[in-house]
């Protein structure tokens, strides 16, 4: 093992980018949802 | 076709200018806030780190940026107050006279400003800058003839908003970034006498930012005009 | 069929598309994660390069394209081209978050900063304030004509300014240059990382796209909605 020891910001950084995608595009999902029942 | 668009023009300054004249409010409101943003500048630094040379090319910018959204905002704010916008459409004025009217009405109002502020800058900052005074005043007049063509172009759509105040702004400033940032860097290399040479790239930056924005804006202008 | 029904069809598909894409993301992520190795000078940090880069693209992608369908706005008139405008401006911005919070964080371990004022930083930056700026406006106006028209011009405006920004930046350096310095990512990648790379650009690409087409099928439902409503307000 040679390498610096940051994988806490790699963790972050992953989770933030997921978090952020997936909350996106379910609430998208359900905004499209609320039109679909009519 | 000409002599209508310059008649059209010129008829539109002078109505802006003389409105703006008789109360004075918008331009001492931005003559005083000029005073304070420079002297607020000039005390909110480490006068032993940051001479004031360091700090004058900055301060001047930041004071002519905000002194201008002030009085880009009272330019269609008139019109607004009395739907005298759709008044004027139904004269035979063309989109681009209407726009090139508000622009000299503009640039007169802010260049005004910018000459009552230059003294003062000098005053505050003891910054050596008679013999540079005219490709000083070139580089200060060429900055603001992009800041407005663009500022104008905006006030004219956020107008119709709410919160025009704070939406100009937010909407304008990254614009700024090019003219702002080159009249910065082509003051303090003024005031540094520096050869020309250094100048001329930021000087090609801001003529093709003017170049290209105002046209762009005339363009434009037409597409903001609701029937 | 209506136009209705071809929203909710294209609601559908963009659906798939995002689905697919966003298993594509997790594939990515296992493998960024297990199956690609750590950069010897670099760290674990320097695998965030396989999500950022990917969701700066799209970020940049999504506002050529919004700037590019206001011009077709402007010049043909048809909602359409405004709808997915919009839409494109509204995932931009979503983008653009993972962007602006995934960089840093790779910044800091790497560069040693958070944040530095580069060409290309500054120019994604004022992109996503200018995304801002724009989805600002349109909730500001209510009527269709005005916004679709007045947002257009703002795409239009905004296309041609972030080239600007970024040549002004990159001078403003040139001649300043920054007293931080920085690694570069290395003068080519191994094969690798190259492909969990490309993996995750088609990836990010293949989101930003099924993202649109939800978001302009919403838009064209609240267009449609908005028109019944209109409709029944007269009788």
């Amino acid at each position: 093992m040679g390498y610096p020891e940051n994988s806490g910001y790699m963790v972050a950084a992953y989770t933030i980018a997921a978090v952020v995608v997936l909350v996106y595009s379910v609430t998208l999902y359900f905004r499209v949802r609320r039109y679909r029942d009519r | 076709m000409a002599g209508n668009l310059l008649t059209a023009t010129a008829a539109i300054a002078r109505k802006d200018l003389k409105v703006e004249w008789r109360t004075k409010t918008a331009f001492m409101s931005s003559l005083v806030f000029a005073v304070l943003v420079l002297a607020v500048l000039y005390f909110a630094r480490d006068k032993t780190s940051v001479g004031d040379f360091d700090i004058a090319p900055g301060a001047l910018w930041v004071t002519f940026t905000f002194a201008g959204m002030l009085g880009l905002n009272r330019a269609f704010l008139l019109e607004r107050e009395n739907r005298a916008l759709d008044g004027l459409r139904l004269t035979p004025v063309t989109p681009t006279a209407l726009f090139l009217g508000k622009v000299i009405g503009n640039l007169i109002f802010l260049g005004v400003v910018e000459l009552v502020s230059l003294p003062l800058f000098i005053l505050f900052y003891d910054v050596p800058i008679w013999r540079q005074l005219p490709i000083l005043l070139a580089v200060v007049a060429l900055a603001t003839v992009g800041y407005v063509a663009v500022g104008t172009l905006l006030s004219a759509m956020v107008v119709r908003t709410r919160f025009s105040e704070v939406m100009l702004p937010v909407l304008l400033l990254p614009f700024l970034v090019p003219p702002i940032v080159s009249a910065v860097q082509l003051t303090w290399r003024i005031l540094a006498l520096r050869p020309l040479s250094e100048l001329t790239g930021w000087l090609s930056l801001l003529a093709a930012f003017d170049v290209i924005f105002f046209t762009l804006s005339l363009l434009l202008f037409e597409a903001i005009l609701i029937e | 069929m209506t136009r209705r029904e071809r929203a909710l069809q294209t609601a559908r598909r963009g659906g798939l598309v995002t689905v697919i894409a966003l298993v594509g993301l997790a594939v990515v992520y296992v493998r960024a994660i297990a199956f690609t190795p750590i950069e010897r000078t670099q760290g674990p940090a320097q695998k965030i390069f396989y999500v950022h880069a990917p969701i700066a693209w799209a970020t940049m992608l999504a506002f050529a394209v919004t700037g590019l369908l206001s011009l077709l706005y402007l010049t043909m008139r048809d909602r359409k081209f405004d709808l997915m405008a919009a839409a494109s401006a509204e995932v931009g911005t979503a983008l653009g978050i993972a962007m602006l919070t995934t960089g840093p964080l790779w910044a800091k371990p790497i560069w040693g900063t958070f944040w530095t004022w580069d060409a290309r930083l500054t120019s994604t930056l004022f992109t996503f304030l200018l995304f801002v700026g724009y989805l600002v406006l349109r909730g500001a106006l209510s009527d269709f004509e005005v916004r679709a028209r007045f947002s257009a011009v703002l795409g239009v405006m905004a296309l041609v300014l972030v080239p600007f920004i970024h040549v002004t930046v990159y001078w403003f350096r040139t001649l300043h240059p920054d007293p931080v310095v920085m690694k570069p990512e290395g003068p080519s990648l191994p094969a690798v990382m190259l492909t969990t790379l490309l993996t995750s650009l088609i990836v990010c690409t293949v989101l930003y796209i099924g993202l649109v087409m939800q978001r302009y099928a919403l838009a064209v439902l609240e267009d449609v909605r908005e028109e019944e409503e209109a409709g029944d307000g007269i009788s």
